[in-house]
C-alpha cells in the first residue's frame, strides 16, 4: 500500500531504521527534519527564487520512495546508455535500489571505492562520518547571518528523507581517466531523494558522470539530489550531472565542491528534462591555486522551466574559476540563470569569469539572466557577461535556402550556439550523447 | 512544361518598415542560359535575389515567381531549394558547431530527399574542389566560421556545384574579390553551364562578365527592369555609366 500522508518525524525514524543507519546519521536526519518542519518553502519573494515559482510542486503529497528489496532489471534506457557510454565502471539505481555495480578490479586494487552510500556506511563508517554533509548542508542556510532561511527547506528535505546514494572514494595519488558512470532511473509518481559523496584524496584524479533517467511521461514526481565533492590538495575531478527526467518531474539538485590547494574541478551540468528543474552549483576555492571550471547546458521545450544558480566562492588567493552556461528555449518554455562571483577579503589575484548566453527559438520562450559580482579584494580579475537573443532570421533563412527544413536549421543553430561548451567536453561519447539529445529536442 | 525561371510583375516591400523595393519586375531566365542583372546601388537587385529564394523579411504584394511554370510564392525557402533554386549569398552566415562538409551533406540529402552515400558525396566534393582549385582543409572547418571574404564567396560556389541546382542566383558573388578569386568563381559557374542549368548573375560591375559571358543583360533601376540586351549592353554600361539608362527609365521606353 502506498502512503500519501504528510511527511513526519516518525517517517524520518522509520526510513533510517529501514536502511539500518548508524545513530549519528539518524541524529543528522532528525536535525534536518527540525529545520524542514519549521521553515516555509521559498517563493518568488525569496531573492534566489525570484523567477521560479514552486507553489504547485507536490512535495508533501507523494509517497516516499523506499527500497523495495525486490530484484529489478536494468531498464532499457539505461542499457542503451551503457552500450554507448564507454565507461570504466558503473552503478545502476532503479528507484532507491542499487541493481547493478561494476568496478574494474584494477581500480578496486588501488583502493578506489564505488558503492552505494548505505553499503559504504556499513563498510567505511569513519570515511562517511568524516565527509557526509560537509559540503552540502542545509544548516549553511540557517543561522543568524542568513536572512532567507527558506533556502534551507529543500536541502533539509533531502537530508531528512534521502533513501539512496553513491559513494566514490579515490585514494591519494590514484588516477583514472576513463569515466565511472552512475545511472539513476526513477519510475516516477513518488518523492525521491538521493545523495552523492565524492572524496578525492591528494593528487588523485577521477572522472564521474551521473545521469538521471525516467519514462518520458510520468505522473507528478519530485526528485531531490545533493552532490558533495571533496577535493584534497592537487586532486582533479571531472564531474557531470546529466538530467533527462521525463515530463511530470520536479527536480531539485544542489551541489557543492570544496577545493583545497591546487585542486581542479571540471564540472558540467546538463538539464534537458523534467517539467521544472533547478540546479544550484557551487564551488568553494579554499586553497590557493585551485581551479573550478563550471559548464552548463540546458534546452527547454513545451512549458518546461529550468533554473540554474552558480556560485564561485573565492576564499583563498590565487585561485581561478570559469563559468560558462549556455541555453536555448523553444515553445513557451522558460529558463533562468543567476550566478554570483563572490571574492572574499584577502583573496587577491583571483581570476574569475562568468558567462551566460541564451538563445530563444520562439517569441513565447523566455530567458532571465542575472549575473552578479561581490568583490572584497582589490587585486583581482573578474568579468561577467550575459546575453539573450532570438534566433537570427537571416541565419535561419541561409540554412533553409540550402534545402534544410526549419527544424534541422534550428538544430544546427542550437548546436552552434552551444558549441563552445560542447567542445570543452573531452569525453567524446558523452558529447555525442548530449548532441543527440539536442537533436531530438529540436525535432519534438 | 516551360523550362524557365520567370519573374512576373513582381512587387515587394520590406515586411517591417513597409518600404517598397520592387515595383513590377518582369524577367525570364530560360533553362540553359545565364542572365546578368546589373544596376546601381539601391536598385533592388539583391532584394530580387533574396525574394526569389524566399527571404521572410520581404513581403510580395503583387506578381508571381514561377519555376518551370509553377508558382513558388507560397513555398518555404527549403521547399524552393528542393524545386531546384539556389541563392549564393552576398553575405554568407557564419555557423560554428557544424562543419562545412557535414552541413553540405545534410543539405544535399534534404534537397534530394534521400540518403546520399559518403562515396557519392565525396565524389561531388572532389569535383567541385578541383574546379575551384581548393584543398580539403575547407571541409572540416565550421561553416563560414572565420572564413575570409574570398573564402566565403568561393564556398558559396562550391555549395552550388555540389547541390547542382536548376536555377542559381548569384548575389554579387564578384564583389570584394581580387582578379584571381574572380577567375576561380567564374570557372565554377562556367563548369555548371549546360542545358540543365540557368543562372541569374546579380552584379554591380561589368568585370565578372569578362569571365562569364551572359546570354542576356538586364538593367535594373528603382525596382524595375528598365532595359535588356545582349552582352554588349554590359560594356555600354561600363563606358557610359548608369546615367543614360536613368534617362531611359524616365522617358519610359
Amino acid at each position: 500500500m502506498e502512503r500519501t500522508a504528510a511527511l513526519s518525524r516518525d517517517q524520518v525514524i522509520e526510513v533510517s531504521a529501514k536502511l539500518g543507519e548508524p545513530r549519528w546519521l539518524l541524529q543528522k536526519r532528525l536535525a534536518a527534519w527540525e529545520t524542514f518542519a519549521k521553515l516555509p518553502y521559498p517563493t518568488p519573494r525569496t531573492e534566489e527564487w525570484k523567477y521560479t515559482d514552486i507553489t504547485e510542486v507536490p512535495f508533501e503529497e507523494l509517497p516516499l520512495e523506499l527500497p523495495t528489496g525486490k530484484p529489478k532489471a536494468i531498464p532499457q534506457a539505461v542499457r542503451d546508455r551503457l552500450a554507448q557510454a564507454q565507461l570504466a565502471g558503473y552503478a545502476v539505481f532503479v528507484g532507491a535500489e542499487l541493481v547493478h555495480l561494476e568496478l574494474p578490479e584494477e581500480l578496486r586494487q588501488q583502493g578506489v571505492i564505488l558503492t552505494s552510500l548505505h553499503q559504504a556506511l556499513a563498510q567505511y563508517p569513519d570515511l562517511l562520518e568524516a565527509h557526509l554533509f560537509k559540503a552540502v548542508n542545509w544548516a549553511d542556510w540557517v543561522g543568524p547571518q542568513q536572512n532567507r532561511p527558506e533556502n534551507a527547506k529543500i536541502p533539509a528535505l533531502n537530508a531528512a528523507f534521502f533513501t539512496h546514494g553513491v559513494f566514490l572514494y579515490v585514494p591519494k595519488n590514484v588516477a583514472f581517466s576513463k569515466p565511472l558512470g552512475v545511472f539513476k532511473y526513477l519510475e516516477g509518481g513518488q518523492l525521491s531523494g538521493s545523495r552523492t559523496l565524492i572524496v578525492a584524496e591528494a593528487h588523485s584524479q577521477a572522472v564521474y558522470i551521473e545521469e538521471y533517467l525516467s519514462p518520458s511521461q510520468v505522473p507528478p514526481s519530485v526528485n531531490t539530489s545533493a552532490t558533495e565533492i571533496v577535493l584534497a590538495d592537487g586532486a582533479k575531478v571531472r564531474h557531470a550531472h546529466i538530467q533527462l527526467l521525463g515530463r511530470g518531474f520536479y527536480h531539485f539538485h544542489r551541489q557543492r565542491a570544496l577545493l583545497q590547494r591546487d585542486a581542479t574541478l571540471n564540472d558540467l551540468v546538463v538539464n534537458m528534462g523534467s517539467s521544472l528543474s533547478r540546479a544550484e552549483v557551487q564551488s568553494e576555492m579554499l586553497g590557493p591555486g585551485s581551479f573550478s571550471e563550471m559548464l552548463g547546458l540546458y534546452f527547454t521545450s513545451g512549458t518546461e522551466h529550468v533554473d540554474h544558480y552558480t556560485l564561485q566562492h573565492h576564499v583563498a588567493d590565487h585561485a581561478h574559476s570559469d563559468v560558462l552556461y549556455k541555453g536555448a528555449a523553444k515553445d513557451q518554455s522558460r529558463t533562468v540563470y543567476a550566478g554570483l562571483i563572490k571574492v572574499a577579503q584577502g583573496a587577491q589575484k583571483t581570476d574569475a569569469y562568468q558567462t551566460n548566453r541564451n538563445l530563444l527559438l520562439s517569441a513565447e520562450a523566455r530567458a532571465d539572466s542575472v549575473p552578479q559580482l561581490e568583490i572584497g579584494a582589490n587585486d583581482v580579475r573578474c568579468s561577467h557577461g550575459s546575453s539573450t537573443a532570438p534566433v537570427a532570421p537571416e541565419e535561419l533563412f541561409y540554412l533553409m535556402s540550402r534545402g534544410l527544413p526549419r527544424h534541422m536549421a534550428q538544430q544546427i543553430l542550437v548546436k552552434g550556439h552551444m558549441t563552445d561548451v560542447l567542445t570543452r567536453i573531452p569525453i567524446e561519447p558523452l558529447r555525442q550523447y548530449i548532441e543527440s539529445i539536442i537533436e531530438e529536442k529540436v525535432r519534438i | 512544361m516551360v523550362n524557365q525561371l520567370e519573374i512576373r510583375n513582381l512587387h515587394a516591400k520590406i515586411a517591417d518598415s513597409g518600404e517598397v523595393i520592387l515595383k513590377g519586375v518582369n524577367l525570364v531566365v530560360p533553362k540553359g542560359q545565364i542572365h546578368a542583372v546589373m544596376g546601381p546601388n539601391g536598385a533592388g537587385k539583391s532584394t530580387l535575389g533574396k525574394i526569389i529564394a524566399g527571404d521572410p523579411s520581404y513581403e510580395v504584394t503583387a506578381g508571381d515567381i514561377l519555376v518551370d511554370g509553377e508558382s513558388i510564392l507560397e513555398l518555404e525557402p527549403d521547399e524552393r531549394a528542393r524545386k531546384g533554386l539556389f541563392l549564393a549569398f552576398q553575405y554568407p552566415v557564419e555557423v560554428p558547431g557544424v562543419s562545412n562538409a557535414n552541413f553540405l551533406r545534410l543539405a544535399l540529402q534534404a534537397k534530394k530527399g534521400e540518403e546520399v552515400s559518403m562515396m557519392e558525396f565525396y565524389d561531388r566534393l572532389q569535383r567541385a574542389l578541383k574546379t575551384l582549385d581548393w584543398d580539403e582543409s575547407i571541409l572540416t572547418r565550421y561553416l563560414n566560421d572565420g572564413f575570409s571574404g574570398g573564402e566565403k564567396k568561393r564556398n558559396e560556389i562550391m555549395h552550388m556545384m555540389v547541390l547542382e541546382p536548376t536555377y542559381a542566383i548569384l548575389d554579387e558573388t564578384d564583389s570584394g574579390l581580387d582578379i584571381d578569386a574572380l577567375k576561380v568563381v567564374a570557372k565554377g559557374v562556367n563548369a555548371m553551364r549546360g542545358p540543365n542549368f540557368g543562372a541569374l548573375l546579380i552584379t554591380h560591375y561589368q568585370r565578372i562578365l569578362n569571365y562569364i559571358v551572359p546570354d542576356a543583360v538586364h538593367v535594373m533601376m528603382d525596382g524595375r527592369i528598365v532595359t535588356s540586351g545582349g552582352p554588349e549592353l554590359a560594356l555600354q554600361l561600363e563606358e557610359r555609366g548608369y546615367e543614360w539608362v536613368k534617362e531611359l527609365a524616365v522617358t519610359g521606353s
